[in-house]
């Protein structure tokens, strides 16, 4: 018995087999691959906003629009969607805290301060907005009742708005120029309302 | 007889919904994770955590089922609040893709079996063909001359 070396080797068509093999294995290393990529973009907080702020720029506030859970200044009623970019033309002091944040408790007192002072004018160019983040609604509003803010607060229920604001902790504040510009971030808790005040009035008046 | 089979399905019948709501905290906060350090919402101790757990123990008193009590949670943090993706819509794929992958490994098992066996054949080379009527005489007188 002699083997013919003209006959093709057992199994064929496993050459096409093992590319098939190989180009699903592939598609499924990519898949994976991407949905991982994916997942690590959407995780990160990135650091842009600080990077333009300390460059001297201005970085364009990201919008959202976002439920009111306390309505004040014009801002609700209760329920009801606010866009942020419908507020240009006033300067806004958007403010980032959650019931269980001490910080947040302490600095409320300063926050009612700034909006105090610039209530009640005939335009209502200045307004201050909390954004409540991490919370749950009824933690939220007896927080607020129990610290007797007074100012407007929207809900970030799923931390959208956090993350477009590249909020690591909190709280967080920021000033928004009258062209939905941020002009000015405040990491940590607020002691002083000069430390919004200062900004405010400048740009107030107007450029040029 | 009966009138006992009655009373009996009577209070089997009154235990059911202690029977449904007869769940922990840790038994839905297990299901969730906590939104500020995206661990398990059982094993975390972070403030919102301690909120949510107390959430948790009063709507179950108030009598809300455990699917409630998520669905709830879901209404005040999103979907990303749950501890594993839900089984419909795009989270599908995270269920599915795992699967899948498995599958086509547990596949690939005799396909790369027989690689490895064609491989191995290879490399020991064809086997001998039998000896010819001529070389197992010759055989035959070699081993009958040796003793």
């Amino acid at each position: 018995m002699t083997v013919d070396e003209d006959t093709p080797p057992e199994g064929g068509g496993w050459d096409r087999r093992r590319t098939v093999g190989a180009i699903v294995g592939g598609v499924i290393v990519a898949g994976v691959l991407a949905l991982l990529i994916i997942g690590l973009v959407n995780k990160d907080i990135g650091t842009s906003i600080q990077d333009a702020l300390e460059e001297g720029r201005r970085p364009p506030a990201p919008d959202a629009t976002l439920p009111v859970l306390l309505a004040a200044d014009g801002i609700g009623p209760v329920g009801s969607e606010v866009t942020l970019s419908s507020l240009r033309g006033k300067v806004v002091v958007l403010n980032f805290w959650a019931s269980w944040c001490q910080p947040c408790e302490l600095e409320a007192p300063v926050l009612d301060a700034v909006a105090a002072r610039y209530r009640g004018g005939p335009t209502q160019e200045v307004v201050v907005i909390g954004v409540d983040v991490q919370d749950l609604r009824e933690e939220a509003l007896a927080f607020a009742r129990d610290n007797g803010v007074t100012t407007a607060s929207l809900r970030d229920g799923e931390d959208d708005v956090k993350n477009a604001y590249e909020v690591p902790a909190l709280p967080e504040t920021f000033v928004i120029d009258p062209e939905g510009r941020i002009a000015l971030k405040v990491a940590g808790q607020l002691t002083d309302p000069e430390q919004l005040t200062n900004a405010i009035e400048q740009l107030r008046v107007p450029e040029g | 007889m009966i009138r006992r089979a009655l009373a009996l399905a009577l209070i089997a019948l009154a235990a059911l919904p202690v029977v449904a709501l007869a769940y922990t905290v840790n038994d839905v906060a297990r299901q969730v994770r906590c939104p500020t350090c995206n661990t398990p919402l059982d094993v975390s101790s972070a403030p919102v955590a301690l909120d949510m757990k107390h959430y948790i123990a009063e709507k179950r008193d108030a009598g809300w089922t455990q699917e409630e009590v998520i669905d709830g949670l879901v209404d005040e943090f999103g979907r990303g609040v749950l501890a594993t993706p839900p089984k419909s819509g795009f989270d599908l794929i995270a269920w599915i893709v795992p699967a899948l992958a498995v599958a086509l490994g547990l596949a690939a098992i005799p396909i790369i079996a027989r690689t490895w066996s064609r491989r191995t054949r290879t490399a020991e080379g064809p086997e001998a063909p039998p000896p010819s009527p001529e070389e197992a005489r010759r055989l035959d007188e070699e081993l009958r001359r040796r003793g």
